[in-house]
C-alpha cells in the first residue's frame, strides 16, 4: 500500500510538472524538443513492452513510426478523411505490417529476433526511399495538415496546443501500457522474459503473447509516427532508419527497462542529450556514444533502477 | 483394475539413425503412481520429452483420456491435462512463490486474457476459485511459509517443490515428474514421497522417473523398466525387485 501511494504521488507530481512545463520554458526551441520527447515517450512505451517486459530486443520501432507517419500522411492526401481519423487508423495499418513480420520472426529466439527486426527496418527504409510514386523518396512528403479546422477551437499551429495534445496521448498510452503489464497478459510477458521454456510447460502458448506484445508495441510506434507527421508537417525516410530504432532501445535501457517510468525518462534523455552536447560540435556524436556506453555499463537497470536503489538505501538509513 | 488415463502405444523416437525409444507401450492408470526406471541412456528422458511434446515422435500413439495428444504442441497438452516438471529446477526467479503457482493455474481459466487488462468480463468467482486452489496447493507442497518470498531466494529443495506445485496448479489428469529427488537430502526425499502420495490422493496420476531406488520402490504402485530404449519389465515394486532381467540390466545383485 505504501509503495502504491508513493508511486501515485510520483506520477501526480510528474503530471503537474508536465502540465506546467510550457509556462516554465522561455526558449521556444525547448518546447519543440519537449513535444518531440513526448512523441518519443509513446514510441518508447511500446518498445518497452516487447524489449523491457517480454525480453525481446526489437530493432524496428522507428520503422514502425515511419509506417504510421506515412500512412496517416498518404491517407490524408489520397482521401477526404479528417486528420483525427487518419491518426487513429495509422496504428492499425502499422499493426497489419507488424503481424506479417512478427508471425515468422517470433519463431526465432533472442539475437536472431533482433537481426530479423533489424532487417525489417532496413526494408521499410529502402521502400520509403525508393517507392517514389507513393512516398516521393528522399524528398519526402510536405504540407501534411495539422489536426483541426482552420478557424477551429484550438490553434494547432501554436506549439503549446500541440504540446498539450501530445501530452494527453502520451499519458493515455502510458496508462494503457501500465494496464497491460499489470494484467494477466503482462504477467505472462514478464514470465516469458524470465523463462520461456517454462511458460510453454505450464500450458501457455508463448508465441501468441509474444506476437501480442510485438503488435501492440508496433501500434504505439505507429501512433507516435502519425503524431510526429502532423506535428512537423514534413516527413522523409531519414528519421525512420535503424539509428532511430536504436534510440528507442536506448530510451528504454537508459530510463529503466521493464518499468513504466523508465521510457518517459529515457525518451527525454535521448531527445535532449544530443542537444546539450551541441557545444562539443563535431565531437557531439562521439560524446553521445560515450555517455550511452557508460550509462549502460554503470546503470544497467537504468535511471529508474538507480533511483529506486538510492531511495531504498535512504529509507533504510532513516529507520 | 483401474481405467488407463495416459496410454503410450508402440512409441518410437529416433534421432537420425539412433533409436532412442523402440516400440514402447505402457499405460498410466487412474490415480496411480507409475515409476519409470532404467540405466542412463535407456530412454527415460526421451520418453518424458516425447510425452510432454518437446520432441515430435517418430511413430506410435499417445492418448490422454479420450484424446490423442501426440500431434499437439507442448502447451496444448497441458490444457488437455498433462503437466510436467524438469530435471533441473526451472522457475520464474523474479516472481513470488505464490505468483508463480497462480500463473501455473491460468491454463484452467475460461475468461479471456484481455479481460484482465480493462477488468471487463472478469470473472470474480473464477479468481476466487483459483486463489483457493493455489492456497491448497501451497499447503500440501509445504510452500505456505514462503509464499510471498521471491522464487530466486528460496532453497533449491523448495524450488523443486515449487515446480511440482506449479504443475499441479494446471489441474492435471497426469503429472510427469522428471527426477524430482535430484539434489534432495534424506529428509527432503521423505517429504517428497509423502507429497507424491498426496498427489495420488487428489485423484491425479503420477508418472515418476527417478534414479533413487528407495524412493521409487516406496511410492510406486507399478514400475516400468527401460533398457536401450525398450521396455524390459513391468510390474509391482516387489516383482521388479526380484526380476532377474532387471537385476542384470540395472539394479545389480545388491538390490
Amino acid at each position: 500500500m505504501m509503495t502504491l501511494n508513493r508511486t501515485f504521488i510520483f506520477y501526480a507530481v510528474a503530471l503537474v510538472g508536465f502540465i506546467l512545463l510550457p509556462q516554465l520554458i522561455a526558449v521556444k526551441y525547448y518546447l519543440h524538443l519537449s513535444v518531440l520527447a513526448l512523441i518519443w515517450v509513446i514510441a518508447a512505451q511500446g518498445q518497452n513492452l516487447i524489449q523491457g517486459y517480454t525480453g525481446y530486443v526489437s530493432i524496428v520501432q522507428a520503422g514502425f513510426m515511419g509506417i504510421g507517419a506515412y500512412s496517416t500522411a498518404l491517407m490524408g492526401i489520397h482521401s477526404d478523411m479528417p486528420v483525427w481519423l487518419t491518426i487513429t487508423l495509422a496504428p492499425f495499418v502499422t499493426a497489419f505490417f507488424a503481424l506479417l513480420t512478427g508471425y515468422p520472426s517470433l519463431r526465432v529466439k533472442g539475437h536472431y529476433f533482433a537481426i530479423v527486426t533489424l532487417a525489417f527496418n532496413m526494408v521499410i527504409f529502402i521502400v520509403l526511399m525508393n517507392f517514389h510514386e507513393l512516398t516521393q523518396g528522399e524528398a519526402g512528403i510536405t504540407g501534411i495538415p495539422k489536426p483541426g479546422a482552420k478557424d477551429g477551437l484550438f490553434n494547432w499551429r501554436d506549439r503549446e496546443t500541440y504540446y498539450y495534445f501530445v501530452l494527453i496521448i502520451a499519458v493515455l498510452m502510458t496508462a494503457l501500457a501500465a494496464l497491460i503489464v499489470r494484467s494477466r497478459i503482462g504477467q505472462t510477458l514478464i514470465a516469458i522474459r524470465q523463462n520461456e521454456d517454462l511458460v510453454g510447460a505450464i500450458g501457455i502458448a508463448a508465441w501468441k503473447y509474444k506476437l501480442f506484445a510485438f503488435v501492440i508495441s508496433a501500434m504505439f510506434g505507429g501512433l507516435a509516427g502519425a503524431i510526429y507527421a502532423h506535428y512537423q508537417s514534413f516527413i522523409n525516410p531519414e528519421i525512420f532508419g535503424v539509428a532511430q530504432s536504436l534510440d528507442a532501445i536506448l530510451a528504454v535501457i537508459i530510463g529503466g527497462s521493464g518499468t513504466i517510468a523508465g521510457p518517459i525518462i529515457g525518451a527525454f534523455f535521448v531527445v535532449f542529450l544530443p542537444e546539450y552536447l551541441r557545444f562539443a560540435d563535431s565531437f557531439r556524436l562521439i560524446l553521445y556514444g560515450l555517455v550511452l556506453v557508460l550509462a549502460t555499463i554503470f546503470m544497467p537497470r537504468g535511471i529508474v533502477g538507480v533511483t529506486t536503489d538510492l531511495m531504498a538505501k535512504w529509507g533504510r538509513g532513516k529507520t | 483394475m483401474k481405467a488407463p488415463v495416459l496410454k503410450v502405444d508402440t512409441l518410437c523416437k529416433s534421432f537420425g539413425g539412433v533409436h532412442a525409444i523402440r516400440d514402447l507401450s505402457f499405460e498410466v492408470r487412474e490415480a496411480e503412481i507409475l515409476g519409470l526406471i532404467g540405466p542412463n541412456g535407456s530412454g527415460k528422458s526421451t520418453t518424458v520429452n516425447s510425452l510432454a511434446g518437446i520432441f515430435a515422435i517418430t511413430s506410435g500413439k499417445i492418448t490422454l483420456g479420450d484424446a490423442q495428444i501426440d500431434g499437439l504442441p507442448e502447451y496444448a497438452r497441458v490444457a488437455q491435462g498433462l503437466a510436467r516438471t524438469f530435471q533441473t529446477a526451472s522457475t520464474f526467479s523474479e516472481f513470488t512463490v505464490r505468483e508463480q503457482v497462480l500463473l501455473g493455474s491460468n491454463v484452467t481459466r475460461t475468461s479471456h486474457p484481455l479481460s484482465s487488462v480493462f477488468g471487463i468480463g472478469r470473472k470474480a468467482d473464477e479468481d476466487a476459485a483459483l486463489e483457493e486452489r493455489v492456497a491448497h496447493i501451497l499447503e500440501i507442497t509445504n510452500l505456505k511459509p514462503v509464499e510471498h518470498a521471491r522464487v530466486g531466494t528460496i532453497s533449491s529443495a523448495q524450488q523443486r517443490f515449487l515446480m511440482i506445485a506449479t504443475a499441479l496448479a494446471s489441474d492435471p489428469k497426469v503429472i510427469l515428474l522428471d527426477e524430482p529427488a535430484a539434489g534432495l537430502v534424506s529428509h527432503e526425499r521423505k517429504t517428497l514421497s509423502e507429497l507424491i502420495k498426496s498427489i495420488r490422493a487428489l485423484g491425479v496420476s503420477v508418472l515418476v522417473i527417478e534414479h533413487h531406488m528407495a524412493l521409487i520402490m516406496d511410492v510406486s504402485d507399478r514400475i516400468v523398466v527401460l533398457n536401450f530404449g525398450q521396455k524390459i519389465a513391468e510390474g509391482t515394486p516387489e516383482e521388479i525387485r526380484n526380476n532377474p532381467v532387471v537385476i542384470d540390466a540395472y539394479l545389480g545383485e545388491a538390490a
